[in-house]
């Protein structure tokens, strides 16, 4: 059956049975290949979108609890947020990457509620985000970084 | 082959023409006037494997090897362009696919820079040499006269210059110089200096292509239930279901040996539907009966129990290793120390599970894969498609992380024998769960170490035990013994000064998959010897540092026992010295520290580089608690000194992880745990503030650094733990 989505802005429906993770849906159905399996479980946070603005597992949410709620994903952040997203180029966050996408969503997330986060609200934070390479104190930092200038750019 | 590309959409050939190397056409020919004018001459400048040069100056750097986070797209890439005096802001990657004309492709052992440095460097100057002889010839001067800067070749006495582009068709033209002149290191502009990962932007934006992100038009998905123990096949499906909306097809896939060569799938049940969900859906409900194997009754308990009888025993002498009389010396009496240390099992666990794509079709195979050994896995691929390695193109994504995981190609194989069957292409998704319990761990371990110390705390003999399964017997059914490559990995190589010494081995058959993983056998070679180490110090009182100073010779390289290091490369005592000095300066070891909070010591030398870590831990809550990592890395030159501290921080970070988390147990043949829930990682609260510092590269031969920065930090670990609260750690990992 046919479930009516909001992702990034678009209107979209997908023909998928109900209780397919909105992860699957990202991926397989809608082309959105940012978002990551990493788990399946909610451990790792590599699926991490924003549904109404809260980062959440996209691998524990059936697609027929979504209808209504807004859905974003790391394909448009930097629209939102081209301060962290440089940040995190600047300070050559990434390692292999893979976790890198739900870790920008967890951190952008933060900073939507938490503009002036301490290290103690990043560990809140960011706790659900497992990085295998090992970039924690990079993540760190460019949170720090990021954090005091408006998101789309000067200092507040 | 080409009707196999044919039926592809435009936007497959497209990103498969920019994945393909050395299949553009070598300079056209075109007259040098219309290359030099505005039009776009579609002229290409190919003087080797390496570079790419179009009329618009746009530069494709080929790089060989695969990226996992080392940064080694964008590290080889400097290499090539800093030779070339390219501006990077022109320069393309380009991943090559596994073809034996780049020579070894195997990204593995931390030796990409090693391997590489030198011609690619080589390559670069060739194309600048060609550049300025084309420009010299097109202004009718001497090339000495023609300098290069930036993508432009100048002739400073009359002040023209050109780009590079306007001077390609000359250029691919010329003879392929030999030996054209490299720069001197004070002229590097991107060769030491921190460059920004090409692939950060993507990443950033969530464009990376990851091996699940790459697809084909029509591709299905599987999810393969694979049996519990190693060497079981597929009895019966009890539920085999028959309707169900989107289901392709159910397939049953042979079983693996039960012991060595263990390089091929391991069978189960593959379920291939149109989306991932489905097939997850489906394979979760399946219910199936698998036939038996001597792997069965495999038990990791039972084999650490055996692993600790090894150790206690004598074992299989290092040829070479023995010095003095080591009995003597114990006969005799005195202050004896004795030790047995134990690792467990360790499943890598990149964040991206294994996952690929295969297309077979029309007598050939397409497969996009994340990879570390593309080369090496294109005649397995052949076989498997039931073509020949010409009919195969492989070519790797970015990896999302590998550790040695991914240099097997088995996921992929999965996929070429699902494609070939379905005759569509096939996604073989694996699953965490999947990950975990049927990777090729990282092998569990004893030593037991014995030593008479004098009052300074130095041993005046030293015994020391290693037991292991090798990974030699997934190359072979009758493989046992621990193979001398695995002994120098911290074990028959050690650095310190004994007049009595005597090194033994014994291996011991798994019944699982034993593998590579990040570091390999340094692990639990570092972690036992640096640990006891730190136990002959303490047992006299003596500061752990000074200890470990005083058994190193000032000066000199090390002989080890067996096969020489390569010239430039033997384990250097004045660098391991230095690197000890420095990590004592950084985290101010000298400095009281409040009660209750440890500095724990270790250093290793491994992959040709030396690395000395103080970690800065206390207990807390009955728990590890890692504040402060203070690591110093000699790994000769380097060149991107920012990807070397970054695998710095993260080794840290790896290391931690094993230390206090890392812990795969078998019970009747079948991994016990699953998931990140039961195998924990570090997780950021938990990550150690971390400072590292690189030694100068003093125009020393290129070493390792993906790898040397894991061994040292387990041991200092358990060594700061120890000064922390008086407790000595000996088993990893390490819980309370």
């Amino acid at each position: 059956m046919g479930h009516k989505l909001n992702v990034n802005g678009d209107a979209v429906e997908v023909d998928v049975s109900g209780d397919t993770p909105l992860l699957w849906v990202l991926r397989d159905h809608l082309g959105l290949t940012g978002t990551k399996y990493g788990c399946g479980g909610g451990y790792c946070g590599a699926c991490t979108v924003h549904v109404d603005g809260t980062a959440t597992r996209s691998c524990q949410l059936p697609v027929s609890t979504l209808p209504g709620r807004t859905i974003r994903t790391i394909e448009t952040l930097e629209e939102r947020h081209p301060v962290l997203v440089k940040t995190w180029i600047d300070n050559n966050v990434p390692q292999c990457g893979y976790c890198q996408s739900g870790q920008l969503m967890s951190a952008s997330a933060l900073l939507d509620g938490n503009p002036k986060p301490t290290d103690a609200d990043i560990d809140a934070a960011m706790a659900g985000n497992i990085c295998r390479c090992g970039t924690y104190v990079r993540v760190r930092a460019a949170i720090h970084q990021a954090a005091g200038k408006s998101p789309t750019g000067g200092t507040e | 082959m080409m009707n196999a590309i044919a039926n592809l959409s435009p936007a497959f050939s497209r990103r498969r023409f920019l994945g393909v190397s050395g299949v553009l056409v070598l300079g056209a020919s075109l007259p040098v006037q219309r290359a030099l004018g505005k039009t776009s001459a579609p002229t290409t400048f190919e003087p080797n494997l390496w570079l790419a040069m179009d009329g618009d100056g746009t530069v494709r750097a080929t790089v060989h090897r695969s990226e996992m986070g080392q940064g080694i797209r964008t590290a080889l890439a400097q290499v090539i362009a800093d030779e070339l005096e390219a501006d990077w802001s022109r320069v393309e990657v380009v991943q090559a696919q596994g073809d034996v004309k780049y020579g070894d492709q195997n990204t593995d052992g931390s030796r990409s820079i090693t391997q590489n440095y030198d011609r690619l460097r080589a390559a670069g100057a060739t194309a600048r040499l060609m550049l300025r002889q084309a420009a010299a010839k097109h202004w009718g001067v001497g090339v000495d006269t023609v300098s290069a800067e930036n993508h432009e070749v100048v002739h400073a006495a009359s002040g023209r210059r050109l780009g590079y582009g306007e001077v390609v068709a000359e250029a691919a033209r010329l003879p392929v110089p030999g030996n054209a002149p490299l720069k001197k290191e004070t002229e590097h502009r991107y060769i030491g200096k921190p460059v920004t990962h090409v692939d950060a932007g993507d990443i950033a934006r969530g464009k990376g292509t990851f091996g699940a992100d790459f697809s084909l038009p029509n591709m299905a998905t599987a999810v393969v239930v694979r049996c519990p123990w190693l060497g079981g096949g597929v009895k019966s499906i009890t539920n085999r279901p028959t309707d169900e909306p989107g289901l392709v097809a159910i397939e049953t896939l042979d079983a693996a040996p039960s012991a060595g060569p263990l390089f091929t799938p391991l069978g189960g049940v593959a379920v291939v539907a149109e989306d991932t969900w489905t097939a997850v859906r489906i394979a979760r409900g399946l219910d199936i009966e698998w036939t038996g194997s001597p792997n069965q009754t495999f038990d990791s308990d039972e084999l650490q129990q055996s692993l600790r009888d090894a150790v206690a025993k004598p074992g299989t002498a290092v040829p070479g290793s023995e010095k003095g009389d080591v009995d003597a010396v114990f006969a005799a009496g005195g202050t004896e120390l004795s030790a047995t240390y134990e690792t467990p099992f360790l499943s890598h666990a990149p964040m991206e599970p294994p996952v690929a794509v295969a297309d077979v079709s029309d007598g050939g195979c397409v497969v996009h894969a994340p990879l570390q050994d593309p080369q090496s896995a294109r005649p397995l691929i052949a076989a498997q498609a039931g073509t020949t390695p010409d009919q195969v193109e492989v070519t790797p994504t970015l990896l999302g992380g590998a550790f040695g995981r991914k240099s097997k190609p088995d996921f992929a194989l999965e996929a070429v024998e699902l494609s070939k069957r379905l005759k569509r292409p096939v996604r073989v998704q694996w699953l965490r769960e999947d990950d975990i319990r049927h990777d090729y761990l990282h092998a569990s371990s004893a030593q037991h170490h014995r030593a008479v110390i004098d009052g300074e705390g130095k041993p005046k003999a030293w015994l020391q035990r290693t037991a292991f399964p090798s990974i030699t017997t997934v190359f072979a059914a009758q493989a046992e013994a621990p193979a001398p490559w695995e002994l120098e990995m911290g074990f028959s190589n050690l650095p310190y000064t004994v007049e009595n010494q005597r090194m033994e081995s014994a291996g011991i058959r798994p019944g699982v998959r034993v593998g590579w993983l990040r570091s390999v056998c340094n692990i639990f070679h570092a972690f036992s010897a640096n640990v006891f180490a730190d136990e002959m110090a303490t047992a006299v009182g003596r500061d752990p540092i000074e200890h470990r100073l005083a058994l190193i010779p000032e000066s000199g390289k090390l002989k080890q026992p067996g096969q020489p290091a390569p010239p430039g490369h033997e384990l250097d005592f004045a660098r391991l010295r230095h690197v000890i000095q420095r990590v004592r300066e950084l985290s101010e070891w000298d400095k009281p520290r409040p009660d209750g909070v440890g500095l724990g010591f270790a250093v290793h030398h491994s992959f040709r580089s030396y690395v000395a870590t103080v970690l800065e831990a206390t207990m807390d809550n009955g728990r590890p608690s890692v504040s402060n990592a203070y690591v110093v890395l000699d790994c000769g030159t380097y060149v991107n000194p920012d990807t070397c501290v970054a695998q710095m921080e993260g080794a840290v970070v790896f290391g931690l992880s094993l230390s206090l988390y890392g812990d795969i147990a078998m019970r009747e043949g079948a991994v016990v745990q699953s998931n990140f829930h039961d195998y924990p990682m570090l997780r950021i609260a938990e990550a150690p503030a971390t400072k590292v510092e690189l030694v100068p590269a003093q125009g020393r031969l290129p070493a390792g650094v993906g790898e040397p920065g894991v061994p040292p930090v387990a041991p200092a670990l358990s060594n700061a733990l120890f000064a922390a609260s008086g407790t000595r750690h000996r088993v990893l990992p390490i819980r309370a």
